[in-house]
């Protein structure tokens, strides 16, 4: 497996100053769009404890939630697969999408519509499917763009955050035939639907992800301002619906803390426009629903990192977080990107993204604004401890810690580079101290004039 | 083992012991029209007051008029829709006038279950959108909603306003896939 480079990547797209700041500031009114949304409701972090102590709950008890949930849903009518890990999970939905080929359509591909899942993401499962002539169409117009584009989602709530307009306009043009030029996103997001509504209306099989799902009952819920899941799902045969073990909460009115939550948190808005609730298919019709591992009952028996499988997948940890907002999503390399991806991530492959949990400045902002009170920046910190302990941080952070280390454990060696640094960076030139390959923090920052003398010093000649 | 087997087996032995289930209060909070109609239309909505049911027609005759093929168990209806409706039908309807059963102050969203829908596709797949509400029936919160609710029934969806989407450069578009407008019409 390839050594993921966030620092690496991240300059890549710092290269564009101007598209950076836009991206930054772009995520930032996100924010603040979050907080205008949360403010006004006066039990909002009462309601972050229960959906943080519902979530605990739960997980202490998944293995029976997931038997009671998998028990209603069948008794609902509802065809319950389970898949340790995404070869399976990929095959389990390509079996269902083979089976439900329509009569006299045998000389065709299947057609599939999706909406947003980030765990098909995880599994790369359009690639799979398509290599085995399945026709798969994303109806989420973010993730329609970087179908297009061929890209993977930069943002796990707002796909192609990274794009502007033009850069729409551009792959709209290509292949959608709308005029070259035109960037207006009303006529943009216009020609998306009369290409998509063509594709709902044709398609044979829907798959959409899951918000949640009710042990209780058997439901699951899905969430979309657009209305693709619904449009979907109910002009196909076959819906298949997958979800990571996590997804289950354990009674129908949970939804009502989740419910409050998870647009706000997410855009700022006070509910998607569509929170659709699944229980059983519609007459003649079939509905699937595919249970996920993929490395989550691992991160079950991490005691330090099991809170991570709380997320609820609302994306302020990255809107919020200055690494993630001047770094990009696809700087992480990872299908969930930001903070949260940064502590998912080295579950999955420790020596891939080894890099991650250091694209962070440990400010804590997406500890403050995560609705389920995932301790992110702790874990952050923690990971950190693993990487080192396993021999996988980079030479010059893996020198640097030792040097010192060495001199930090030496008072005397400690007082005399101090003295020596701070001479020296009053006498050396600019261009010296300045030295971006040697002081990468210097890239865009001045050091500031070096003091005469140290605290320790101005302490000893100052006390009574 | 099956993955079934595997994946309750690793759980069961990587879970940390047991903790509380809290209980979730119902909270306050204002359930009047004008804090649904405000949030309402913040949303890109629109609620419009009626006094009795039987206005509904008048109103769709005010505001829906130059709409052709309208679907509805409430108003007169140009095109009818049931559950084996095919989809290409389904596709021409400009307007679905069907009853919301619960509206939530707070956030705007109104409870459509199955059984108003005529068929599962109609609120979607329609062009604009009205469902009418009995004001009795407008509560504070979603605690509140869900308490109503007991059952969610096959299929039923709590939709607030018209389809929307912010994915080109966090622009607000109203009409993305499903109604390109949604009405409220409160009795």
């Amino acid at each position: 497996m390839n050594h993921q480079n966030h620092p690496e990547l991240a300059e890549a797209f710092n290269k564009d100053f101007e598209r950076t700041t836009w991206h930054d500031e772009t995520l930032w009114f996100v924010r603040q769009k979050r907080d205008k949304a949360v403010y006004p409701i006066p039990e909002f972090q009462d309601l972050r404890t229960l959906a943080s102590e519902i979530k605990d709950h739960t997980l202490s008890n998944l293995d029976n939630y997931l038997l009671q949930f998998e028990e209603n849903a069948r008794k609902n009518g509802v065809h319950v697969h389970w898949a340790a890990d995404a070869t399976e999970h990929n095959q389990i939905v390509m079996d269902i999408i083979k089976k439900s080929r329509p009569v006299g359509a045998e000389e065709r591909n299947i057609r599939l519509v999706k909406s947003k899942s980030m765990l098909t993401e995880e599994c790369h499962l359009n690639a799979f499917l398509q290599k085995n002539n399945i026709d798969v169409v994303d109806t989420d117009l973010g993730e329609r763009i970087i179908q297009f584009r061929d890209e993977p989602p930069s943002h796990i709530v707002m796909p192609a955050i990274h794009l502007k307009k033009e850069d729409v306009g551009e792959t709209f043009h290509e292949h959608l035939g709308t005029t070259k030029g035109e960037k207006d996103p009303q006529v943009l997001t216009e020609a998306a639907r009369q290409h998509l509504r063509e594709k709902f209306v044709a398609a044979d099989v829907a798959l959409t992800g899951v918000n949640f799902a009710i042990a209780e009952t058997g439901s699951f819920v899905v969430c979309t301002n657009e209305g693709n899941a619904d449009l979907g799902v109910n002009l196909a045969k076959v819906h298949i619906a997958c979800m990571g073990i996590e997804k289950i909460i354990p009674k129908l009115h949970h939804l009502s803390v989740y419910t409050r939550l998870l647009a706000r948190s997410a855009t700022g808005q006070p509910i998607t426009s569509y929170t659709s609730h699944f229980t059983k298919p519609a007459e003649g019709k079939e509905m699937h629903i595919v249970i996920v591992d993929n490395g989550r009952t691992q991160q079950l028996g991490r005691a330090d990192f099991r809170n991570s499988l709380k997320c609820i997948r609302c994306g302020a940890c990255m809107n919020t977080c200055p690494v993630y907002r001047r770094s990009g999503g696809h700087s992480y390399d990872f299908t969930v990107p930001g903070p949260i991806g940064a502590i998912l991530s080295p579950n999955i492959d420790l020596h891939k993204y080894s890099s991650l949990p250091f694209a962070s400045t440990l400010c804590g902002s997406c500890t403050d604004v995560c609705p389920v009170k995932i301790d992110i920046h702790v874990q952050l910190y923690k990971w950190r401890q693993i990487v080192g302990n396993n021999n996988e941080l980079s030479t010059s952070k893996k020198w640097g810690m030792k040097g010192l280390a060495k001199v930090l454990s030496m008072p005397k060696v400690y007082d005399l580079s101090g003295k020596l640094a701070r001479g020296a960076l009053r006498i050396l030139p600019h261009g010296m101290t300045h030295n971006q390959s040697m002081n990468p923090w210097a890239k865009a920052r001045e050091l500031p004039d070096a003091p005469k003398q140290s605290f320790k010093e101005w302490y000893e000649d100052n006390r009574k | 083992m099956s993955s079934r087997e595997k994946i309750l087996a690793r759980i069961a032995t990587n879970k940390p012991s047991l903790t509380v289930l809290p209980n979730v209060p119902i909270f306050e909070g204002d359930n009047s029209i004008e804090r649904f109609k405000t949030v309402l239309e913040s949303i890109g909505g629109r609620a419009i007051e009626i006094a009795t049911k039987a206005d509904c027609q008048a109103a769709i005759d005010t505001y829906y008029s130059d709409l052709k093929n309208v679907s509805s168990n409430i108003v007169n209806a140009s095109i009818e829709i049931n559950p084996e409706t095919p989809k290409d039908i389904l596709e021409q309807v400009d307007l679905a006038v069907i009853q919301g059963e619960i509206g939530v102050a707070e956030n705007g969203t109104i409870w459509v279950p199955e059984s108003n829908m005529l068929n599962r596709a109609l609120p979607f797949i329609t062009q604009h959108l009205v469902l009418v509400l009995d004001k009795n029936n407008i509560v504070a919160n979603m605690h509140q909603a869900y308490q109503r609710l007991e059952d969610v029934g096959s299929y039923g969806v709590f939709i607030a306003g018209p389809s929307k989407t912010a994915d080109i450069e966090q622009a607000l578009v109203i009409g993305a896939h499903g109604a390109r407008s949604m009405m409220v019409l409160i009795y």
